[in-house]
Parts: structure tokens; C-alpha cells; sequence
């Protein structure tokens, strides 16, 4: 990570009519990085990332892309962004084509054939001609992405991208991401509330709640940290105990005849072993790893939302 | 800068906004016309068949006869003297006409032109531009769209200003359609000179009497050249305030609710709320600026066309400010 960051936040805070919105947010991205910003409703998420973009001001705090601050700089630093914000609200008068040339006029680094490209890229080819007006939320939320790439972009936010994409263009739209990012070195923002997203795309992750960042962690890190088994013996009760006893492993009960436990950093061969020379029938051993959605709720739930 | 306003044009005509409003110019001139014309020939027959004289000839005569009407109405005890000045306005014009030998019956496209524009200065022009002005930033606001010109390497003030240019380019090209189309479509009921017929102007009104002291009789053609001048500035200050509201409001709909309603508020507070100094600081009882150049009579004393044109340029300079200073420093939330 020696080179420049691409985006830093630095003490972020915004207070809309005497609330907290966002409450001090630090974050420092690199080149070719994708970052997941994960949140339940109301946490700040769209407030973060409008003050990225200079659509509002912060309270306190500032905003650097590329080395240029968004506050003084502003033209500078929105040379380096492509972005979606909330929904893809695109001119439905006009056709995606006309749509794009908007774009393209506003930039005189677009020429004709990154138009082509970028429609291409995002396999909005047959539809481009028609009014935006006809298209479905999936195709609007594809021209969406076109707009956001369409400058070549060295930082690209996307709120809820995958808001009204089928499956077969999620899985079109994460490779896609994955492309831009290791291939073109863009820096990707994509914030969600969509955890296998984030968990599927991302490299680094930050959770967000009510307006403070409460982890940020490299995704790997974060899932391997404890990973999950689920055991299917005779004895739920006893093996509860015993693994409290012996390993120090805090066992919940599943169902009637399962039990499951983060087994930290204990070798689940040696806890089989054990468990079958305490005289337990073990008829069924699966590790679910720790899903993102489990340390998501960890982290979240419990707080109402603001 | 050029092509942003380029951008905001296409999305004009993509709206398909501005031919709404020509449409409604052609329909509106064509029903005008046509009810102007029906009018005069009636006038014509029943001059004609009563007194037995030609409308086109013999117009001394039938001027005659109205100021001696005139005249009557003046004496008659129960008008009060609001009306009585404005009925002796129209004397001393008639009789002014007479003396110069301008017929005032005479119909032409130039004059139908004119009169149209005269006639729409204050309700049906700004109204047009209304529709074109209140949905140029707030139509974005309410479609999200706004956000997407804002995240651009532009600055927020060049944004605003390309809409602000275009703005004025819409009001030029009404005005170029409202003349072009009054004068092509009142040129197959009229005929088309009449541009070299003198017109007078120049009538002040000096403590509730028109002082015709320096009038003077101008071609049509540099009549009708002022009048559209002062039309484009209504347009103008119409626009820069309805822009501002535009700006200030996030919906279309309440945008042009506000600036309709004033403006139609201002029609009748000029006729109740006359004696309130207060009122002729409103920019809605100064839009009829033509009123300054034919002589018609002002219902608010003490204003002239010097005075008019000051408060709404102050009006347009205000808007044009709050507006600018609003839009850049504004959080965007929608």
C-alpha cells in the first residue's frame, strides 16, 4: 500500500437540524481496493457518501480524493469520481443514449468510443436508443453504472447497486467490479445493506452504526477470525458442558440434536476426537464459517435505529 | 460552458415544454385574431348601415362622434374621479389622433402585433415564461437528476448559469414566436403592412392627467421594436424571479403554484389596494410597462416608466443573487 490514497476521510461529522447524522468517520482507501460500507437503515451510509461527492457539506471534518479536497478543490477532486447515489434517477425523457452524451458533454475527456465501451460494458447495447422512461429498475440501475464509469473514474461509490438486478446481472455486475477494480485500478465504494454482496465483492469492510464506524477490517480477517461448526450428536446437553469444561468453548444448542460453537482457535479434528471418546455419537460435523451477517448483527442489532 | 448549455437545451426540447407553450401561442393568436377581426368587421357594417359612412374613410367622423360620447360620460355626476381621469385620458388621446390625422380604427398586422404584446405583458407572457423558467432546476430536484449534474468536475455556479443563459434564450425565442406567429397569422385576416403608420407616444401622466406635451408620432415599426423590448425585459425579470423560485422549491408543481399566484395577485391588488404606497414596490403592478408608451392610464400614481423598470431590476438583480448564493452553498438531499 505505498501508493496515494485515493480517497481519505478525516473526522467526518455531520449534524442535520441538531441530530448527529454521522458522527466522526475515519477512513483511508488505496488504489484497486474494493471496500464494502455496511450499515441498517438511517446509520449515516448515504449521508457518508454525499459528503464524498460535495453534494453536502460536512459539519466538521474533510473530504480528500486523490489528494484534493472536496471542499476547495472540488473540480480537481470530482475528476477522480464516478458515482451512483441512492437510485439511478436518469433524464426519462431522453434514451439511455442521450442520457450518456449528457455526461460525456460535461467532460471533455469522454470520447465517442468510451460511450461505445461503457454501454457494452454493461450490456445495455439493444435498449439504448429507447427512452429511459420504458426501462426496467434493473436496465435503469446498468445505465446508472454506465454514467458512473463512463470518465474512467479513480473512485467509484455506488449506493445499493444491485438494488433491482436479477441474479445473473449481479453476478455480471460483480465481475464487472472485480474487472474495473483489479484491471483498471479503480477504487470501489460500494455501500449496501445486502451482506452477501459485500461479503462476496469486497476486500475491506467497514459496519456503520448510527453514524460511527464500529468495525473496519479486511473481509478475509474478519471471516476467519472464528469460524462456526455445527456438530449433530446424541447428547446436546452433556457436549455443552464438556466443551465448556475442557475447551473453554461457549456451545449453543441449534436444534433438538445440534449444537454449534466458534471454535476459536482449537483444531477441530482434536474437539471430534474428544467428543467421540466422551462417548458421544457424533453422526454429522459441518463448519458454516462465520458469516458476514452474523458479525453484522453482532455488531448492530440491539440499538434502535436513529 | 457552451456545451452545457447545448445539454440543457436538448433537455428543453426533450420536454417538449417549449412546444407546449408555441402551441398555445398559435391557438390563443389564432382565436385573437380571428375575434379581432370579426369585431371590426361588425363595427364596419353597422357604422355603414346606421349612419351610412365607410370606417376607412370617413374615420373623422366616427372619432367625432365617440369624443362627443366620451365627453358625456365625463360630465355624467355619478363616475368617480379615478374613472373620470381615465375617461379624460382617452379623450385627450382620440382627440390627439384627430389632430394628427392617425385613424385608430385602422386594423393592420403590425398594429395586431403590437396589441397582442401590449396585451399579454402583464398575464399571458410571464405566464409563458412560468412554464418554461419554474421546472428549469426544480424539475431536477424532484427527479433526482440534480444529483448527477452536481457530482461532474463543474462548479455548481457554472451549472446554474448555463440554466440561467438558456433561460433567457427560451425567452427570446417566445418573443421571437409570439411576434412571428401574430404577425403571419393577423397578416391573412389584416393584411400585412401597416409598419410606416405612425403611432404616438410619449404620453406622461402628470397628477392624474395625461400631459401630451412630448408626445411625438414614431413609425410603427419602432413602436412595436420598444414594445417587444419591454416585453423581452418582463420576460426577463418574469423569468429571474420564477428561476429563484425554482431554486428555492424542490417541487415544479409548488414552484409555479407560488409565481402563478402572485402574479395573478398582483392583478388585483393594483386595482383595491391603489392608495397603499407600499404596493408600487411589488414587481407585479410594474409589468406593464407598455401601458408607459401608449398612454393608458397607470392605476398606482407617481409611477413612471423610469420607476417601473428600477423595481424590477431590482426584483431580477435580487432573484438572480439569492438564487446563485442558494444553489451553491445548498446541502442536496433529495
Amino acid at each position: 500500500m505505498q501508493q496515494p490514497p485515493v480517497l481519505e476521510l478525516t473526522n467526518l461529522r455531520k449534524t442535520i437540524k441538531g441530530k448527529d447524522i454521522v458522527k466522526g468517520i475515519n477512513l483511508t482507501l488505496y488504489p484497486s481496493q474494493i471496500f464494502g460500507f455496511l450499515g441498517p437503515n438511517g446509520a449515516g451510509k448515504t449521508t457518508t457518501i454525499r459528503m464524498i461527492v460535495g453534494l453536502i457539506k460536512p459539519t466538521e471534518g474533510s473530504v480528500k480524493i486523490c489528494g484534493y479536497s472536496v471542499a476547495h478543490e472540488f473540480v480537481k477532486a470530482l475528476s477522480n469520481v464516478g458515482c451512483i447515489i441512492e437510485s439511478p434517477d436518469m433524464y426519462q425523457y431522453l434514451t439511455g443514449m442521450e442520457n450518456l452524451l449528457q455526461f460525456a458533454a460535461m467532460n471533455k475527456a469522454i470520447s465517442q468510443q468510451r460511450i461505445k465501451d461503457v454501454i457494452e460494458m454493461v450490456g445495455l447495447q439493444h435498449r439504448v436508443n429507447d427512452k429511459v422512461s420504458t426501462y426496467s429498475l434493473g436496465m435503469r440501475q446498468r445505465l446508472g453504472i454506465a454514467q458512473a464509469i463512463i470518465s474512467k473514474p479513480k473512485l467509484l461509490i455506488l449506493d445499493e447497486p444491485t438494488n433491482g438486478l436479477d441474479p445473473a446481472g449481479i453476478t455480471e455486475f460483480r465481475n464487472l467490479i472485480r474487472k474495473l477494480a483489479y484491471e483498471e485500478g479503480m477504487t470501489v465504494f460500494v455501500s449496501s445493506h445486502i451482506l452477501l454482496e459485500i461479503q462476496q465483492m469486497c476486500d475491506i469492510v467497514s459496519i456503520i452504526k448510527q453514524g460511527s464506524v464500529v468495525k473496519t477490517a479486511n473481509i478475509q480477517d474478519l471471516l476467519q477470525d472464528n469460524d462456526k461448526i455445527e456438530w449433530q450428536l446424541s447428547d446436546p446437553e452433556t457436549a455443552i458442558s464438556l466443551l465448556r469444561e475442557h475447551w473453554n468453548i461457549q456451545a449453543s444448542q441449534l436444534k433438538k440434536n445440534t449444537i454449534s460453537a466458534n471454535i476459536g482457535p482449537h483444531p477441530l479434528a482434536k474437539l471430534n476426537e474428544f467428543l467421540i471418546t466422551e462417548g458421544l455419537a457424533l453422526t454429522y460435523c459441518s463448519a458454516t464459517g462465520n458469516t458476514l451477517e452474523d458479525l453484522f448483527l453482532d455488531l448492530t442489532v440491539g440499538d434502535e435505529i436513529v | 460552458m457552451f456545451s452545457l448549455i447545448e445539454n440543457e437545451v436538448i433537455k428543453m426540447i426533450s420536454k417538449k415544454r417549449l412546444l407546449f407553450v408555441i402551441a398555445i401561442l398559435v391557438a390563443l393568436i389564432s382565436v385573437f385574431a380571428y375575434g379581432q377581426h370579426h369585431a371590426s368587421e361588425r363595427i364596419k357594417t353597422q357604422l355603414s348601415q346606421r349612419m351610412g359612412i365607410s370606417a376607412t374613410t370617413d374615420w373623422h367622423k366616427i372619432a367625432d362622434q365617440q369624443l362627443i360620447e366620451l365627453k358625456n360620460r365625463l360630465d355624467s355626476p355619478y363616475r368617480d374621479e379615478k374613472d373620470k381621469s381615465a375617461l379624460r385620458v382617452r379623450i385627450e388621446q382620440l382627440q390627439y389622433n384627430l389632430d394628427n390625422d392617425i385613424n385608430p380604427l385602422e386594423q393592420s398586422a403590425a398594429k395586431f402585433t403590437t396589441k397582442f404584446m401590449e396585451q399579454s405583458i402583464f398575464l399571458f407572457l410571464p405566464l409563458l415564461i412560468i412554464m418554461l423558467a419554474s421546472d428549469m432546476v426544480s424539475g431536477e430536484s424532484s427527479s433526482g437528476t440534480i444529483k448527477l449534474l452536481l457530482v461532474r468536475n463543474v462548479p455548481r455556479w457554472k451549472v446554474l448559469l448555463s440554466k440561467f443563459l438558456t433561460l433567457i434564450m427560451l425567452e427570446i425565442i417566445v418573443l421571437f414566436f409570439a411576434f412571428v406567429l401574430s404577425e403571419i397569422i393577423s397578416g391573412l385576416f389584416f393584411g400585412f403592412g401597416g409598419w410606416n403608420a405612425p403611432v404616438a407616444t410619449g404620453f406622461k401622466l402628470v397628477a392624474g392627467k395625461l400631459d401630451t406635451s412630448s408626445v411625438l408620432n414614431v413609425p410603427q415599426w419602432r413602436y412595436t421594436l420598444m414594445v417587444y423590448s419591454l416585453a423581452f425585459f418582463v420576460s426577463f425579470v418574469v423569468g429571474s424571479i420564477s428561476f429563484m423560485i425554482s431554486v428555492l422549491v424542490r417541487s415544479t408543481a409548488a414552484s409555479i403554484g407560488i409565481i402563478m399566484s402572485t402574479l395573478v395577485a398582483g392583478n388585483f391588488i393594483s386595482y383595491f389596494l391603489s392608495d397603499w404606497k407600499i404596493t408600487r414596490y411589488m414587481f407585479m403592478v410594474n409589468l406593464r410597462l407598455t401601458d408607459y408608451l401608449s398612454g393608458s392610464f397607470q392605476p398606482i400614481e407617481g409611477m413612471t416608466l423610469l420607476f417601473s423598470i428600477l423595481v424590477l431590476l431590482g426584483w431580477a438583480s435580487a432573484s438572480i443573487i439569492i438564487s446563485f448564493v442558494y444553489f451553491t452553498k445548498k446541502d442536496i438531499l433529495v
